[in-house]
This record gives structure tokens, sequence and C-alpha cells, in this order.
């Protein structure tokens, strides 16, 4: 039976065949460049999360070991909850700030090119500088300048990143003002493929604004939503020097009230330069993310399947 | 009468919106104020309390120095070498690969996908010192190709692009495909000319990204003539002070590119499917 | 499909089994290394031994590379060089300043899987010598210091602490003692005398309240504390009873308490402000709103330099003494930070690395460190007297005098465990001193947690 194919069946092999081809032709440029330069390092790191390795003797294989040793350390469980209540307050937030910035900045007004520049700035200048003036306004001192608004709205002055119960807000706060204006610029491209003709049939159907924005905008920009919350999710689990320039301050100590994920895998590699456990917490990381993907792509692929 | 209350209504509207923007514009430019006169100070004069936003004498020898301290030319060459590079190969790789995940059918595609996507979520940290010695063992320590290979083919662009692709209405390929079009002529003559916002931002990321890497080019370029303006950036920050008043001046200088990347890329915000006047 | 997956992991897989140094050439990444550099990478002491060889049979000049940090605010690095090369021309010596913010990250880095070609490194700090140390990277010098008849009481006893099992694998060229600087208008403006060189820190703890002015837009602080663990807990170690790595740390109480009660009366700047603000130590001197401060003598060359460039103008007029002592304790006995050499087993020139470290190391070295205002870790009276007759330097005996110390004691002695003990002492300092937690429960968390790590 398989000796004998029809003409059509070969043909239609054939057809699949030339069609995977050209798919792939499309992919390699980049993909061989992907898999040599980071797909295999990757790899090798996460075969290092079941071995013993220093960055130069050989390794040595020791099974889960490393998973036992984070989950039983204080530190990582710190970081876990810590990077989890990070993620939780900043997605929805920057989400919801990036996409009606960029809604309002795609309306026709004056000094529109100028109000999507400054937006899109803290993005751009140097961490060193957008972290010490929000260190300035945010100063545990009573004399700061947000702590002067507290004490004359009749609150209580803060201590902001200095204090173990202040300092996750303190960095979530300055997260969403400092990246709202990447994800806008996303959206903003993403609006710019919203079709017009749809808005001018919802306006014939008699649609208010609120409901062009439900029924059009928001379905439409469903692929950018979908990039914007991985990208998100994904940035948020690996928040480091946010979390180094806020909590670190002057002597660089992050205390246990701040420490995140990629924190701890830091101090691992580069302070005790126990590459296995480093790995086991990227791991640990990486199944995250990868659970948290997987639901919105199933979302997502269920939905364009409607 | 009606017309006239809905006027009225329309004008507050448009007053609310602007009082809010002018105030987005304040909260954003602090920081950026706050680089410029503090690149114009004295190290010790930066950090007293309550901030001098106005000096009276602006200390421009910082603009001076930035430049015989550090071979601040030599690492401006190199960034805008590379970053030329890695942008040029990201959006031509990327746009490429990410047409065939968006348009194509193949064996693998969604595996594929979310092997790029699952990259992304490895904090670099973890696989450098692999990276590390790979790329030393292919005898790249130390050269500029090994940033360009870091930086080039990243599964950012891959899902970024992809994502715009999706929003394109499958019918137009399809048409082309009836008109006899090959997928590489459909690629470079309706994707591409379709994709300028998001190829734009792309470009912007790439650009930023690029121009504003530190760690990479920290370890792998060890030669002084090699060096970008990053790591030029931190020989203002020694064991046992930070020259602040010259990090300021220097990231004021290298922040102008990537507004004006920024700014010239602005206009193609505005030409979308909807005024190329495709229809869905 | 499935077969591609396979040839994915183990691509990865092979290239896994080159770092961890099974050798395997044929490794994924190999196929495209040119044939010369994947045998550097595979090979290791051969390779090594082989372009020794190489060049001492050619007898011609050698490079020699030498990884460091901050050479262009460094004076003393090129000194050294030209003294050195001046004695060995056919040796030349390569800078390869990795920075000096992440140093240990990159070196640490380069260092991996041996195919560095570093002859020399810089070593910064005794955690981060301890992790080379670990990783089985550097050199053991026992053999060449003895061959060479190197006479290690010469670095004043430094050397033993960081003696690792009876093996030395570092031999330090800079050290640096802690002192007190203070600011001599302060004290005039507040009618108080200067502090002397056998201060008890009752004494001290007094003058600098009594040289304290609370007046709001008007403060004057009597003294000041970076914020660095250091300033405050390692005042405990300088009776020689103790060290960082103990295990217990209930000696460190007298001087948190002492502290956290200054900074609530505003005797010191707040650590939390200090902090987060990331006001600098030398512009919190320079400010001329500050007494005392406790710094290494690093600081002595930054303050000279800046008040003759014209930045500093309101602590023009300073002066150092010797660090405050426990009562019934010697003065003199003060902390100490040592910058060392060290040899990677890596090197392509072992030799000639060895000589270089020799001479930045030995006398000849300290000569040119003392010239540039440095302190070397050989150190002796000529030297001192050198430091101290550099244009800038205080002209009262008491500052000359402060340079000269009974007992040094490394601010973190060697220690298998040294990093992660760091990390728990600094956790509960921060916490301490933002007064998230009493001075008793951030001790006895440091004992609870610094005995668990050393009980692993």
């Amino acid at each position: 039976m398989a000796n004998t194919l029809t003409a059509a069946q070969k043909n239609h092999r054939r057809r699949i065949l030339r069609r995977n081809l050209v798919a792939y032709s499309f992919i390699a440029p980049n993909f061989i460049g992907f898999a040599v330069f980071t797909l295999g390092p990757i790899i090798a790191a996460f075969v290092m999360a079941f071995m013993k390795w220093d960055g130069n003797n050989p390794a040595e294989f020791v099974g889960v070991q490393n998973f036992l040793a984070i989950f039983g350390d204080d530190r990582f469980i710190s970081a876990l909850k810590n990077t989890a209540i990070y993620a939780v307050f900043t997605v929805p937030f920057t989400l919801i700030i990036a996409l009606a910035l960029a809604i309002l900045l795609n309306q026709k007004i004056r000094g529109r090119n100028f109000f999507r520049t400054v937006t899109f700035f803290p993005y751009v200048a140097s961490l060193v500088a957008v972290a010490a003036v929000w260190n300035m306004l945010f100063t545990p001192a009573k004399g700061g300048i947000v702590n002067q608004v507290f004490l004359h709205l009749g609150l209580t002055p803060l201590k902001w990143a200095a204090s173990p119960k202040t300092v996750l807000m303190t960095i979530i706060l300055f997260s969403i003002w400092k990246n709202m204006g990447y994800y806008m610029v996303i959206y903003l491209a993403g609006l710019q493929g919203v079709n017009g003709e749809l808005y001018e049939a919802a306006s014939l159907d008699g649609a208010n604004a609120w409901q062009k924005f439900c029924y059009v905008t928001v379905p439409q920009l469903r692929p950018t939503t979908f990039f914007v919350t991985i990208i998100l999710t994904i940035n948020c689990f690996k928040v480091y020097d946010i979390v180094y320039m806020l909590a670190g301050g002057s002597n660089g100590i992050v205390n246990k009230s701040a420490v995140v994920l990629v924190y701890y895998i830091y101090e691992e590699a580069f302070g005790n330069w126990r590459l296995g456990t480093a790995s086991a917490a990227a791991l640990v990381l990486f199944a995250i993310v990868l659970v948290i993907t997987l639901i919105q792509f199933r979302g997502e692929k269920n939905f364009s399947a409607d | 009468m009606v017309s006239k209350s809905k006027t009225k209504n329309r004008l507050i509207a448009r007053i609310v919106i602007y009082a809010l923007l002018l105030l987005l514009a304040f909260i954003m430019l602090v920081p950026f104020v706050w680089m410029v006169t503090a690149s114009l100070k004295f190290n010790k004069d930066i950090f007293v309390v309550p901030y001098q936003w106005l000096s009276l004498q602006p200390r421009w020898q910082n603009y001076v120095d930035i430049w015989t301290k550090i071979p601040l030319l030599t690492f401006i060459r190199n960034t805008v070498k590379l970053t030329l590079i890695v942008t040029f190969l990201q959006i031509l790789t990327s746009s490429f690969a990410a047409y065939a995940f968006a348009k194509l059918q193949f064996k693998g595609r969604d595996i594929l996908f979310l092997s790029y996507i699952a990259t992304i979520a490895v904090p670099w940290q973890v696989y450098m010192v692999p990276q590390f010695i790979m790329m030393r063992g292919m005898g790249l320590a130390d050269t500029h190709l090994s940033i360009i290979f870091l930086q080039a083919f990243s599964a950012f662009g891959v899902f970024m692009m992809r994502q715009f692709y999706e929003g394109i209405p499958d019918s137009l390929c399809e048409a082309a495909r009836i008109d006899g079009m090959s997928e590489y002529g459909i690629y470079s003559r309706i994707m591409l000319p379709l994709s300028k916002p998001a190829l734009s931002t792309l470009i912007i990321f790439t650009f930023v990204n690029t121009w504003n890497d530190f760690l990479g080019p920290l370890i792998y370029l060890t030669t002084e003539s090699k060096k970008t303006l990053q790591i030029g950036l931190k020989m203002f920050i020694s064991q046992y002070s930070a020259e602040y008043g010259l990090i300021m001046a220097a990231s004021c200088l290298s922040l102008i590119p990537v507004l004006i990347v920024f700014l010239a890329l602005q206009k193609y915000f505005v030409e979308g499917i909807a005024s190329t006047g495709v229809k869905g | 499909m499935r077969k591609r997956i396979v040839s994915v992991v183990l691509a990865g897989l092979m290239a896994g089994m080159t770092i961890m140094g099974c050798g395997s050439s044929s490794s994924a990444t190999a196929d495209q290394a040119p044939a010369d550099e994947s045998a550097t990478s595979a090979g290791t002491e051969t390779s090594a031994a082989a372009t020794e060889a190489a060049d001492t049979e050619s007898g011609e000049e050698v490079t020699l590379k030498w990884a460091l940090w901050d050479i262009s605010s460094t004076v003393y690095y090129q000194p050294l060089i030209d003294a050195f090369e001046a004695e060995h021309p056919d040796i030349k010596i390569e800078m390869v300043d990795l920075g000096s913010t992440d140093y240990s990250t990159v070196l640490g880095t380069q260092l991996s899987g041996s195919g560095s070609d570093f002859d020399v490194v810089t070593i910064k700090d005794v955690p981060g010598y301890m992790t080379l140390v670990n990783k089985g990277v550097l050199t053991n010098l026992n053999d060449k210091i003895s061959a060479d008849g190197i006479d290690l009481s010469q670095y004043g006893g430094v050397t033993d602490q960081v003696t690792i099992d009876g093996n030395l694998y570092e031999l330090p060229f800079r050290s640096d003692i802690w002192v007190l600087f203070y600011n001599k208008d302060v004290f005039d403006k507040a009618g108080v005398s200067y502090p002397t060189n056998d201060m008890t820190w009752e004494r001290y703890d007094e003058i600098a309240r009594s040289l304290t002015d609370t007046t709001a837009g008007a403060e004057v602080y009597g003294a000041h504390y970076h914020t660095w663990r250091s300033t405050v807990m390692l005042d405990g170690i300088l009776d020689g009873q103790h060290s960082a790595v103990d295990g217990t740390y209930d000696w460190t109480k007298p001087y948190y308490e002492m502290v956290v009660k200054e900074q609530q009366d505003g005797v010191c700047q707040d650590y939390a402000t200090l902090k987060t603000q990331g006001l600098h130590y030398s512009d919190a001197f320079a400010q001329g709103n500050v007494g005392m401060m406790n710094m290494g003598s690093w600081f002595i060359a930054t303050l000279i330099q800046k008040i003759k460039d014209g930045e500093y103008t309101d602590c023009t007029n300073w002066g150092m003494v010797k660090y405050p002592h426990a009562d019934g304790v010697e003065p003199g006995s003060t902390l100490g930070t040592i910058t060392a050499l060290s040899l990677p087993t890596s090197a392509p020139h072992p030799d000639e690395a060895w000589e270089f470290i020799k001479f930045v190391s030995g006398e000849k070295g300290a000569e040119v460190m003392a010239s540039t205002g440095n302190i070397p870790a050989m150190t002796n009276d000529d030297i001192v007297n050198s430091i101290a007759s550099m244009d800038g330097f205080p002209q009262d005996d008491t500052s000359k005098d402060a340079l000269v110390t009974s007992n040094v004691y490394l601010e973190m002695p060697a220690n298998d465990k040294s990093s992660e003990i760091e990390e728990v002492l600094n956790n509960e300092h921060d916490l301490i001193m933002t007064e998230s937690e009493s001075v008793d429960e951030g001790i006895q968390n440091m004992n609870d947690g610094v005995q668990a790590i050393l009980a692993e």
C-alpha cells in the first residue's frame, strides 16, 4: 500500500514538504543564531541545575539536591514570595496605564509627539539617574518632598525603600512609572493596525466611545495584549537592577524584604559561584513563567479559533 | 442648544485631558531635568538636600572632562557600529522568521515558537558563564562579533513581529497567493510595508537595548579600544568614589542618539493598515 | 519534530560537556571553532605548558596580561609597570581594566573553564579571593615563596590571615588601614579640643555629642558613619578577641547601641536616609558639617586631590587620628583591607608573571606605591614618612602618627563561607540600622544565621 501512492497523494506530500521547506527558510537565519548562541547555553545551564559546578572544576552530578537546597533556604523562599507580589501588582497596573496612555496619545491632539517622547523618557534615561531622582523624592527623611505632602495631608510619613514594610511598594511604584512608556509604545504600534472602518461601522450602529473601545479596540488589540502580558510578566519575574538600585542604596545591601529571584540567582552564581543552585533557581523561575505563558497561549488559541 | 452644551462638554474634556498630559509630562521630565542640572555640578553638590535645581555657577567643565578622562570618541564609535549592525540584523532576521510563525503552516510551528518564548524567560545571568566559555572556545572573546551574536538573534524580536503580523488579516496573503505571488514576495511587498509601526517599534527597542547594554560588553570586551559607551560611563564609578557629575554629563550625551531615533521613527506610528486603505 | 528536539538537546548537552572539561572536541560548538582555539579550551595544562616552553626557548619579548580595575583613576599602575619594565626589558605588561563595580563577577567569568590568558590578576577583597581559591583557579605560591626566600613577616601578619590550610595564593602590595578623619573647623567652632591618638570609644562618643548641633537647617553632626557594615560592627573586632566569622556576635552590641542612639539623637545622619539617597562619604565630609568620620586611608589621597582642585572648600582644615579603642586595649589596633596579586593556574607565562608579582609586592614596588601616596602592604618608618611628607598632608604630628599601627585586622578573614556569612551579616546590619529590628534581635539573627552556615 505504502509503495503504491497515487499521484495525488505524492503531489500532496511534495506540496507539504515544499511548504515546510519554505517556512524553514524563513526561520533559519534567525533560528541558527538563536539556537547556537542562546538555546544551547540555556540547555547547558539547565543540565547544570542537577550538577554541582563552580564554573571551573569538573561538574558533579547531584540529582535534585540543588532543588532541595534552595527550597530549604529562607532567602530563596523570600525571593519567590517577593517576586510574586511584585508581579501581581506590577503587571495589571502597568498594562492598564500603558493602554490608556496609548489610546490617549493616539488621538489627534496638539503636541502629541512631545507627549509621546516624554512618556518614553524614563525608560531610556539611565537607571542611575532616574533611581537617584526617585530616591530624592521618596527619601525616608521627614523633609523629603513626598513625605512633606504626606504630612500636609495628615498622613504619617513613610520610610519607603528603607523599611521592610514599604520597600516592595516603592519598587512597584517606581517600576510602573519607569516602564509604562515602553509598553505604551507597543500598544501605540498595535493601535495603528486597528482597521478604521470598524470604527465607522460601529458609529453607524450608534455605538458610544466606551462601546467602541470594548467591541472594536480591545478585540483588535488582542495579539498586542497577548504579547504585552507575556513580556511584562516575564520582565517582572526577571526584575533585578531596579531592586538593586532602589533597595540596595549606597551599600548594595538588599535584605530579605526586597530580595527577588534574579537577585538571588546573581548572588548564588557570582557571589558564591554555585552555578548549580543558581541554575536550579532559574529553572523554578522558568517553570513558573512557562505555566503562565502556556495558559495565555491556550487562551489566545481558543480565542482565535472562535 | 443641544450642540452648544455638547461643544461645552467637549471643551471641558479637552481641558481635563491637557491638564492630565501636562502633569504626566512634568512627572516624566523631572529625571531629565535632574540629569541636566546634575551634569553641571560638582560631585559634592549633587546630593545636597534640598536639591538646588538652579545652579548659579554651572560647571561646563564636566562636559570637557568626559572627553579627556576616557577615550569617549572611540567608545561612541564602537557603540554606534555595534548598535547599527545589531539593529539591522535583528530587524531583518526576526521579521523574516516572524512571517513564517504568523502566516505559514508547517511542522513544529507551535513547539518552535514556544521554545522562543521560553528562552525569554531565562535570566541571562544563568547561562552567561556557559555562553562565555563557548564563545571563547570559538575564539570570539574580546571581539565585536561576540556582542553582535549575543544581541542580534533575540527571541524578543521574533515574538513581537509575529504578534503584529497576526493582526494583519490572512485574507490579504491568500489573495496574493492566488495571484501567484511567492511567499517571499508576500513578505517583502505586503507584510513589510504594512508593518511599519511594528518595525519602528522593534528598531527603537533594539536600538535602546543595544545602546544601553552594559554587562555583555563588560564581560566580553576587555581591550580598551573595543569598549563601548556604557562601559565608559561606569569608568566614572571607581572603587572608592563615583563621579556623578561626569556620569550625568555622559548620560545626557548618550541619550541624544536614542531620542533622535525615537523622534525620527515616530511618524510611522500614524501609518497603519487604516491609512493605507487596505480592505480587511 | 521529535528528532529535531533530540538533536537540539544533544547539542546542548555536548556544549555542557565541553564546559565541564570532559573535553569532547566533537561538540556542536567546536565545529565552528578554529582548530587552535578549541585546543586552548579543551587541553588546559598542555597548551599553557607549550606556550611557556616556546617563550623560554626563543627568549623573545613576553607580554603579560594584568587584570585590574580603574586604570584612569589609579595613580600607581603605570609607575609600577615602568619600574618593572626598566628592570626586565624583555617583559612587557599590558593592563586589562575589568571595571570596579563588577570586578569579581567579570574576573570569575574570565577565569572559568581554564581558557583565560591572564598572567597576573589583582585580588580586590577577601571574599573575592576565597571564591577564586575555592574554584581552584589560583596557583599555590608556597613553593615559589620558599624557593625565593621571601620573608612574609614584612607584611605585618596580614598574610597569615589569608593563608588557607597552610597555603598562600596571593601576595599583598597595597594595604589600607582605617583611621578617624576629623574636620578641625568644626571642632574650633564648637570650642572642643581635637581628638587624640588614644581615645576610648566612650570619649569618642562624648566628643561627638559635644560637637552636635541639631538646629534645623544648620545641623552639625559630631560623627558620620558610612552605610557599610564595617563602620559600625567591626569596631568590635579591634580588641583582637573576635572576628566577623565567629558565629557569635554579642560583642557587636555596644557599638550598635552607641551608633543607633547617636542617630536617634541626631549626632550622626540617619542610616536609612544615607542609604537611599546614596550620599557618598566623601561628599558628606566635604559638606563641612561633619565632625569625625571613620574611613579607610584611601580617603587621604581623595581629600588632598579634591582640596587641591578647589572642589572641597569646607573641609580644607582636616586631620586624622588612630581608631578609638576599647577600654583596656592598646591603642593603634585598626581594620585593614589589602589589595593583592595572584597567579592564575592558566597563566600562559607563569615564570615571568611571578617575577612581576614579586616585584610589585616587594620592596621596590613598595617604594613606588609610597611615592604615589598609597600605603604599600610592606610598610616601615621610611614609607610612613614619605607618605606624611606629601603635599597636602596635615602638618601635625598626631596625623602622621595615626598611620602607625600596632595590629591590623582584616575586615573579613579568609573563610570558606565568607561570602555567605557576609550576606547574613549585611542583612541584619541593614535591619538594625534602619531600626526595623532591635539590636538584640539583630544579633540573635546573626548568631542563628551564621551558625547555620558554619554547621553545613
